[in-house]
């Protein structure tokens, strides 16, 4: 244990927050394989709080008087912690079934300890990074603990616990991580309720503890809880330091999760805000980030600015490119059935990301473009101008020939006329659509806005 | 010899904090549970004499372990027991070595609930699930309760009886149990003679309630698997034999006199079905719906039947378009469903996708998709609400209308819902898009109206009767001038998704 005491000695030293999370994480450190086990070995139920008391008085000594209530609050700290290795090693060790319930139960009592100090005021600010580590980490352990539990054979039983109403209880299957919501908030709401100065002050963990219950609302599958802890923090906007002002992995975390959330509430044009600056600020090396934000940036722009993905964008994501290769070439060539065939194929995957929906309004451009096209292939006029009526045949012949099979043959004028009066209507196309003659006059200026014609 | 373990004391609260100040979780090396030394941790800030410590260890021992007991039931009992001999002091004078221990007391409570719950020692009014509170032979523990133990006197014999014997022979029993011994089991009630009185006793049984494990709750995890067919799982088994009941709300815990069971049910469901056909009485019928489906619940049966009358509840929800009542329906649905106890899942989940559309849901839809099959996609029904989700979404109302003259089963009601706002916003679309008109006929078969009439009286309930002219003997809508009039009505109509509310 004598590792545990020189970390913490030289974060306390140095006054290094990471550091001293360092000290209390669940995962071995590359240098130091063993470390968990060494810690572990190293005293019994009995006796731990005493071992972890007498080591940190005594490298005390060493270096700094430190005040009692310090070391009180360690010695807790790290028998909790010391109690959740044992667990942390019995489930990995383990060859049936690990039991990451124990895990995070013994876990969430290291956390309930850290959020019970820092609330009494001991642990100063500078140490916040202990909190990320209790909170990451304890979100970490409740999938854990949820997939064993659903991988055990949890019943699909109802939840009966109310005897009056018969209403149906969601099924327990995250029942873990709705705990780690509940300790996830109470951290939250620990940093934004301190009153302490800014220098000193807990507001500088807010974005991160923001972050991590956006991420657990989203395992959750509940993204409408994200909305209090958005208005929260719009709220106390007073007195808190600028989103600038924060670390940038916070930042850029921050407006991924603000942009996707837009994105799900159809507010396209708040959700390229949002992902754009994150995509700039995005570190270049992070790729699975900057590949998740593109994920949600690329169906947005293409509804907001009828923008298609370059190929070289693509090409730099190899995995974003499988995804949208097939679908952005049929949208450029106009090609319907291309564009229908593709979007079933990927059907599964981007209904995982929801973007199925947005990207199913893909096709009003893949239709105009294709529209376009027999525009541009009619023949000129007399004075070589394009000609502006089109008859709606020939509009319904384009679309007959991309499509295959029974639906080409039974595609009436009418349903042809009612794609186009959309198109119009989402001025897509410039023009009117004239009954009685069966045409459709196009405007002699623009009449494909946004494509030069 | 002493011991190589801590001694274990039975503890003041249950707090769940291995933390403290004091010793944490220790982990005594003999064979216990892993969870029970740390429930057990030694907060001793009273001196427990030996016999109690002793009892209480020979709880928590893994032999007396009932297999199927809730370790939680079995130490809110234990608590119960010692707290009350605490409270009345006479920790010293209980004869600990040869006391019944928790788990068994809850064993035998149950087996009386079961039994009492049919035969309850004095008048209806009472609820009878804190009949085993009386059960002072039972228990030892000084309980708050009244000594009603003479009256059980008579039913002596019978408490043998284990519960699935009971269940089965349940109609024997309420054969058994004639007119004449319900008036004496009356006397005896009125014995305790003023009203307030009893009013009190009730009061007593309901707080003494809460020391004990509420039988409301299953008996345990593995138990909730096995199918509840032959036995009604849960403690309250219905009694009643009428098959109309009005539906209340339930403000505590169900009278089985009030509760039918299940054969009684099934009767009930066929006069419904009848009466429904007969006299279309919507209010009425609901209402013993509803009352039907509480009874179901109040005795934890899930099976076809339940399904069954679910569905039919929502279909006839649907006919009337009552929504409120219709999605309650449908989430129930959706759980007993995913247990594959039949009924027409198919047919349901197209409805929830129609559903969807109609309240604009796109989490759920989301949802929804995610979780069909590429086989359920291929359902005639599915498809067709895919079909018509697809088409909205690309604002073809060509396609939608024609979709929307051949919803199967009941979709259609569903479609009624929306199809209003979806017209709208084909009427804003053409006014848009065609100059300088079109025929008021054309607008009807587009939009799938009956007839003119209709699409006439549409047109007008959205003020448009400006736009509609007779020219050379037919009726024109004038798009040219419409413009973009009957946009903001559309917009309007997107907004306010109305869920009705419940009858």
């Amino acid at each position: 244990m004598e590792v545990l005491f020189r970390d913490f000695q030289t974060a306390c030293q140095e006054g290094s927050g990471p550091l001293l999370a360092a000290t209390i994480s669940p995962i071995a450190p590359p240098n130091y394989l063993n470390r968990l086990d060494a810690i572990y070995k190293d005293s019994n139920a009995a006796s731990i709080s005493r071992d972890v008391a007498f080591g940190l008085t005594k490298s005390a000594h060493a270096v700094i008087q430190y005040p009692n209530p310090q070391i009180d609050t360690w010695t807790e700290i790290y028998s909790a912690y010391w109690y959740a290795i044992g667990c942390i090693i019995a489930a990995a060790q383990s060859t049936s079934k690990p039991d990451w319930l124990r895990v995070y139960m013994a876990w969430k009592d290291l956390a309930n300890t850290i959020i019970k100090h820092y609330s009494s005021g001991v642990l100063e600010a500078w140490t916040l990074p202990v909190l990320y580590m209790a909170g990451k980490h304890l979100r970490i352990f409740a999938i854990k603990a949820d997939e064993a539990a659903a991988a055990s054979g949890g019943d699909d039983t109802f939840n009966t616990g109310d005897i009056q109403e018969d209403i149906a209880g969601d099924f327990d299957k995250n029942q873990t991580l709705e705990d780690a919501a509940r300790v996830i908030n109470r951290m939250f709401t620990l940093c934004i309720s301190d009153r302490a100065p800014l220098e000193e002050s807990r507001k500088w963990g807010l974005y991160y503890t923001a972050n991590l219950q956006f991420k657990t609302y989203f395992k959750l599958n509940s993204p409408s809880l994200c909305k209090n802890v958005i208005r929260a923090l719009g709220a106390g906007r007073t007195d808190m330091p600028d989103l600038d002002a924060f670390p940038r992995s916070h930042i850029v975390t921050w407006k991924y999760y603000v942009g996707v959330l837009r994105f799900l509430e159809e507010d396209y044009a708040g959700a390229e805000e949002s992902l754009t600056s994150a995509w700039h600020m995005c570190h270049r090396s992070a790729t699975r980030n900057i590949k998740l934000i593109l994920t949600y940036l690329i169906p947005t722009c293409l509804l907001t600015r009828q923008l298609l993905p370059s190929p070289r964008l693509l090409a730099l994501y190899p995995h974003l490119a499988e995804l949208f290769t097939p679908l952005v070439d049929a949208i450029r060539s106009g090609a319907l059935s291309t564009f229908d065939a593709a979007l079933a194929d990927g059907e599964a995957e981007f209904v995982k990301r929801r973007i199925y929906l947005t990207l199913e309004r893909g096709r009003d451009m893949c239709l105009r473009n294709l529209l376009r096209k027999v525009y541009l292939a009619a023949e000129m006029d007399e004075e070589g101008k394009r000609r502006t009526r089109i008859r709606v045949d020939e509009f319904g012949a384009a679309i007959r020939l991309g499509e295959r099979g029974v639906e080409g043959e039974n595609l009436e004028n009418d349903e042809v006329e009612c794609m186009v009066a959309n198109m119009i209507y989402k001025n897509l196309i410039k023009g009117y659509i004239s009954r009685a003659h069966g045409m459709v006059v196009l405007s002699k200026n623009g009449a494909f806005p946004g494509t030069g014609i | 010899m002493k011991c190589a373990f801590t001694s274990v004391v039975a503890r003041r609260n249950f707090g769940q904090n291995h933390v403290s100040a004091t010793p944490p979780p220790s982990t005594p090396p003999a064979a216990q549970q892993a969870s029970s030394p740390s429930a057990a941790a030694a907060k001793a800030k009273r001196d427990w004499p030996e016999s109690v410590r002793l009892y209480v260890q020979r709880a928590f021992a893994s032999e007396n372990n009932i297999p199927g007991m809730n370790r939680e039931e079995m130490e809110t009992k234990l608590k119960q027991v010692i707290s009350d001999s605490a409270e009345s002091n006479t920790l010293l004078t209980v004869d600990w070595a040869n006391k019944p221990l928790p788990q068994h007391m809850i064993l035998a409570e149950r087996h009386q609930t079961i039994y009492f719950n049919q035969n309850p020692p004095w008048g209806n009014g009472v609820a009878p699930l804190s009949i085993h509170d009386t059960n002072t032979r039972r228990t030892d523990s000084p309980s708050k309760k009244r000594k009603s133990s003479d009256l059980e006197s008579s039913q002596n014999g019978h408490q043998k009886v284990p519960p699935w014997r009971l269940a089965n022979n349940r109609n024997l029993f309420e054969d058994r149990i004639t007119q004449s011994d319900k008036r004496q089991r009356n006397d005896f009630g009125g014995k305790s003679s003023s009203k307030s009185h009893q009013a009190k006793n009730k009061k007593r049984f309901e707080d003494g309630q809460a020391g004990y494990v509420s039988p409301k709750e299953p008996f345990t995890p593995s138990q909730l698997s096995t199918p509840p067919q032959e036995m009604d799982q849960g403690p309250v088994i219905g009694r009643c034999q009428d098959l109309e009941k009005k539906y209340f709300r339930l403000t505590s815990a169900p009278n089985p006199d009030t509760v039918r069971p299940l054969p009684v049910l099934e009767r009930t469901l066929d006069l419904l079905k009848r009466k429904w056909k007969k006299e279309n009485n919507y209010s009425y019928i609901c209402d013993q719906f509803k009352s039907l489906r509480q009874d179901l619940t109040v005795q934890h049966i899930k099976t076809e039947f339940t399904v069954n009358v679910y569905e039919i509840h929502a279909r006839i929800a649907l006919e009337k378009g009552d929504l409120g009542e219709y999605n309650q329906c449908q989430t129930q649905l959706r759980a007993l469903h995913l247990q594959h106890l039949g009924g027409h899942p198919e047919e349901f989940k197209a409805y929830r996708i129609l559903y969807f559309i109609h309240t604009c849901n796109r989490t759920d839809m989301n949802n929804a998709l995610a979780d069909l099959t590429p086989e359920e996609k291929k359902v005639p029904a599915i498809k067709h609400a895919l079909e018509t989700r697809s088409a909205l979404a690309l604002g073809n109302y060509h396609r939608f209308a024609q979709l929307y003259l051949s919803t199967p089963n009941m979709g259609a009601y569903l479609m009624d819902m929306f199809v209003g706002r979806e017209r709208l916003a084909a009427l804003s679309n053409m006014c848009l898009s065609y100059k300088p008109a079109i025929k008021l006929r054309f607008f009807t078969e587009e939009l799938g109206f009956e007839s003119d009439d209709e699409s006439a009286r549409f047109i007008c309930d959205h003020g448009g009767q400006a736009f509609l002219e007779d020219r050379e003997g037919e009726v024109v809508i004038l798009t040219g001038k419409a413009g973009r009039f009957f946009e903001a009505t559309r917009q309007a109509a997107f907004q306010k998704v109305d869920i009705k509310g419940q009858i």
